[in-house]
């Protein structure tokens, strides 16, 4: 009997050591694969996601034929589900401007809501293809969180909402105060960061999704409200009227910090992110060309080379395709389907919107705001 | 003869001597699941290098960037030093979880068991509608329409210095050290000591003349008067902390907020229900002939049921009850729907925040094994303790 107790000792040791050796899931150097004493992992290791492996998003979304969006479904102007049940907004206007420049076809998006704290890791796991959903750029995000963000859509700044009838003007004056916020947002961070440069004493009170907090908000539970602008003007501007509508809140005067929102997709594939780029600039650029939706046609006959290339159009030959992998004239079917950026802005943020948002930043370079598409050629 | 005895102690082969293959088989299926589990980490490590996301514990050492109410966590403290700060929380709404649903499990079933029509009609209507609905449903309902419908701060209930009620919490007068403490608590300690003795002393003077202990007395009497004698002797370190009203908020005192509270009295109201049953279930578990025969001695109902039925029963519930206080401290991670920053919430903004998910929640499931086998552990111990021998 001795001897299978030694022969099962023995096969519990060697257990153990294959164990001890193959937990290094830190300190490693940058070795190829981490190499540990399973030699199958190689080739079938890249199982994870749908990705299917580098450079290869572009055409699995071609050929799966639908666009995989992460999406926010609360945020009114930029991304809300309507009563009749279509998502709406600014960000879902930029998905189907992606899905119409990759699958020639707007309406073919699978659109994903996720919250704040799901939202890398879904795009990390290749649940979805892009994120589009008010995130905004920032240095950890763009290196620990292994995303590359894209062309801003949207300059905002950080503020602050109160009740109507209690007299802050300034951060300062809320010294004492209960601030609601959305747990996972750079908007967390950012207050403590700025209430801490002002010395100011207050307590936050961190929600998973604005359906508590918008509660906790209406019953005094807290005395601030802080968020995106974009996002406090949508809230505001379906505020209740039996809680007083619209004019029973005052977003406060104080930008707390920038906030570029963009679209995001992952590490370490390049010619998908460069195809979702050019698809975003492309309305920038038709805004430029002064081409909307409903001049597409006539635009289509110019005799400007510089718009003839920018819609694909074969001028003296072939039509020009910079090698993005999307077709020559990608252009046209986005313009015809969503539309310009200044169309965009208008229909979900505009002025004449529910939200009520002048261009300011937002407007093109040639008109004193921040958006400069780079040259199409 | 010879033939015979070598035919006896000669082996089969290995491929078909059963104890040869018991050992080979377990140890083929053992290599299969390490190597499984070899492959899987290894994937996972590929795929986070291939995202250029960290594959170490470095994360930890990363400011935290986020503040976290009714604690002194500043948010440049380390993303190691907020998920302590979240167990901490996660431990004491557990421990007052657990302490609070035993006592109200224990009345409630045995209220259930009692003669009364009423009394058992309303611990039946009690348990049945909590337990059939979702803990977080109880949670989040006694957050919004309870504790959020209390007055706001401008219009608090408030009861001249001794109480502030809210729907910013209930603020009551605490104490607050003034000079030093360290003398006093060894006091303390030092009248606990003292308490135990005496209950010790007295128990065996019992035994041994038969003369009432009073023992509960006897005890709380010495520690009343040792920490009587030590708080005048070291100078009133300890003075009350009155709650004082201001317009935002009530400073001093100890608070209790509404998030806090919604998730422990929904733990406890939850947990409470399934006690209650187990406790039930317990009581009739215990033979009917030993209800009679406590009658039979002339015991009154409670005596028969403290002195004779609920000893026997506790015996019988303390493995259920490990599982429902098991349950409780799982469960307290639906604090994260109203904002009460427990350890899975704080461990959900720093993946949020930037750290690793991979690693972020294997710390997370660690703290609630560690816990978890920490309160198993204790209850083995009691069910050793009162297991038949």
């Amino acid at each position: 009997m001795r001897v299978w107790r030694t022969i099962g000792l023995a096969t519990l040791a060697t257990a153990a050591l294959l164990l001890a050796s193959g937990c290094s899931l830190g300190g490693d150097d940058d070795d190829d694969n981490g190499g540990e004493a399973v030699a199958t992992t190689d080739t079938t290791a890249t199982t994870g996601g749908d990705t299917g492996g580098d450079g290869n998003l572009l055409s699995t979304v071609q050929s799966r034929g639908t666009l995989n969006c992460g999406v926010n479904e609360a945020v009114p102007g930029f991304g809300f589900v309507s009563q009749g049940g279509e998502f709406e907004g600014f960000d879902i206007d930029y998905c189907k401007v992606v899905a119409a420049a990759v699958l020639g076809d707007a309406d073919a998006v699978e659109y994903m809501p996720l919250t704040a704290e799901q939202r890398f890791t879904a795009l990390q796991s290749g649940e979805i293809d892009v994120l589009i959903r008010n995130t905004t750029y920032t240095a950890s995000r763009d290196g620990s969180e292994g995303a590359t963000f894209l062309t801003t859509t949207f300059y905002d700044g950080q503020g602050m909402m109160v009740r109507a009838d209690s007299d802050y003007q300034e951060l300062e004056d809320m010294a004492g105060a209960t601030i609601c916020v959305l747990s996972g947002t750079t908007t967390e961070l950012n207050l403590e960061s700025q209430f801490n440069a002002r010395g100011v004493d207050y307590t936050p009170l961190a929600f998973e999704d604005n359906d508590p907090l918008q509660q906790a908000f209406t019953a005094e539970r807290c005395d601030g409200w802080t968020s995106d602008k974009s996002q406090l003007a949508g809230i505001r501007s379906n505020w209740p009227d039996g809680q007083g509508g619209p004019d029973a809140l005052r977003i406060l005067d104080v930008t707390m910090s920038k906030e570029p929102l963009g679209p995001v997709v992952r590490d370490g594939d390049t010619t998908w992110a460069s195809a979702v780029n050019w698809a975003i600039i492309a309305t920038l650029q038709a805004e430029e060309f002064d081409i909307s939706s409903e001049n597409i046609d006539e635009a289509l006959g110019s005799d400007d080379p510089e718009v003839q290339r920018f819609l694909g159009q074969p001028v003296e030959g072939e039509a020009f395709d910079p090698g993005l992998g999307l077709a020559p004239d990608f252009a046209v079917e986005v313009i015809r389907s969503v539309g310009n950026y200044a169309e965009i802005y208008d229909r979900n943020v505009g002025p004449d919107s529910a939200l009520g948002l002048e261009r300011n930043l937002n407007a093109l370079w040639t008109d004193g705001g921040l958006h400069y598409p780079p040259p199409y050629r | 003869m010879s033939a015979s005895t070598a035919a006896a102690t000669r082996r089969p082969p290995p491929w078909r001597d059963v104890r040869v293959l018991r050992v080979a088989l377990q140890a083929l299926f053992l290599l299969a699941v390490v190597s499984l589990v070899l492959f899987l980490l290894d994937n996972l490590v590929f795929n986070l290098r291939r995202l250029g996301i960290e594959t170490g514990f470095g994360f930890l050492d990363q400011p935290a960037g986020f503040a976290i109410p009714d604690s002194d966590f500043r948010s440049s403290q380390s993303v190691r030093a907020a998920i302590f700060q979240g167990a901490r929380t996660t431990l004491v709404v557990a421990l007052a979880g657990i302490a609070l649903a035993t006592v109200l499990g224990i009345v409630v079933g045995v209220a259930r068991l009692s003669p009364n029509w009423l009394v058992r009609r309303t611990a039946a209507l009690y348990v049945e509608s909590f337990r059939n609905v979702p803990v977080l449903l109880i949670i989040i309902f006694l957050y919004l329409a309870v504790f959020l419908r209390l007055p706001p701060i401008g219009r608090a209930v408030e009861w001249v210095d001794v109480f502030v009620l809210s729907n910013r919490g209930l603020v009551v007068p605490s104490l607050a050290g003034t000079g030093s403490t360290g003398p006093f608590l060894a006091v303390v300690v030092v009248g606990l000591a003292a308490a135990v003795a005496t209950w010790i002393w007295r128990t065996r003077r019992f035994d041994a003349t038969g003369q009432p202990h009073h023992r509960v007395l006897w005890a709380l009497g010495v520690v009343v008067a040792i920490v009587a004698v030590g708080f005048l002797a070291t100078g009133r370190p300890y003075g009350l902390s009155l709650p004082e009203r201001g317009d935002l908020g009530v400073a001093h005192g100890f608070r209790l907020g509404p998030e806090y509270a919604a998730l422990l009295f929904g733990l406890v109201l939850y947990t409470a229900s399934h006690i209650a049953e187990i406790v039930r279930g317990s009581i009739l578990a215990v033979s009917r002939g030993q209800g009679e025969a406590a009658d039979a001695l002339g015991l009154s109902p409670f005596q028969r049921l403290r002195l004779v039925v609920l000893p026997q029963a506790f015996r019988i519930m303390i493995p259920p009850l490990a599982n429902q206080y098991l349950n409780l401290t799982k469960n307290s991670s639906l604090g994260i729907a109203i904002s009460v920053y427990e350890v899975t919430k704080v461990t959900r903004v720093s993946i949020a925040q930037g750290s690793p998910a991979p690693q972020a929640i294997a710390i997370l499931m660690l703290v609630y094994l560690v816990i978890s086998l920490s309160i198993a552990f204790v209850t083995n111990l009691v069910n050793r303790r009162l297991a038949l021998p």
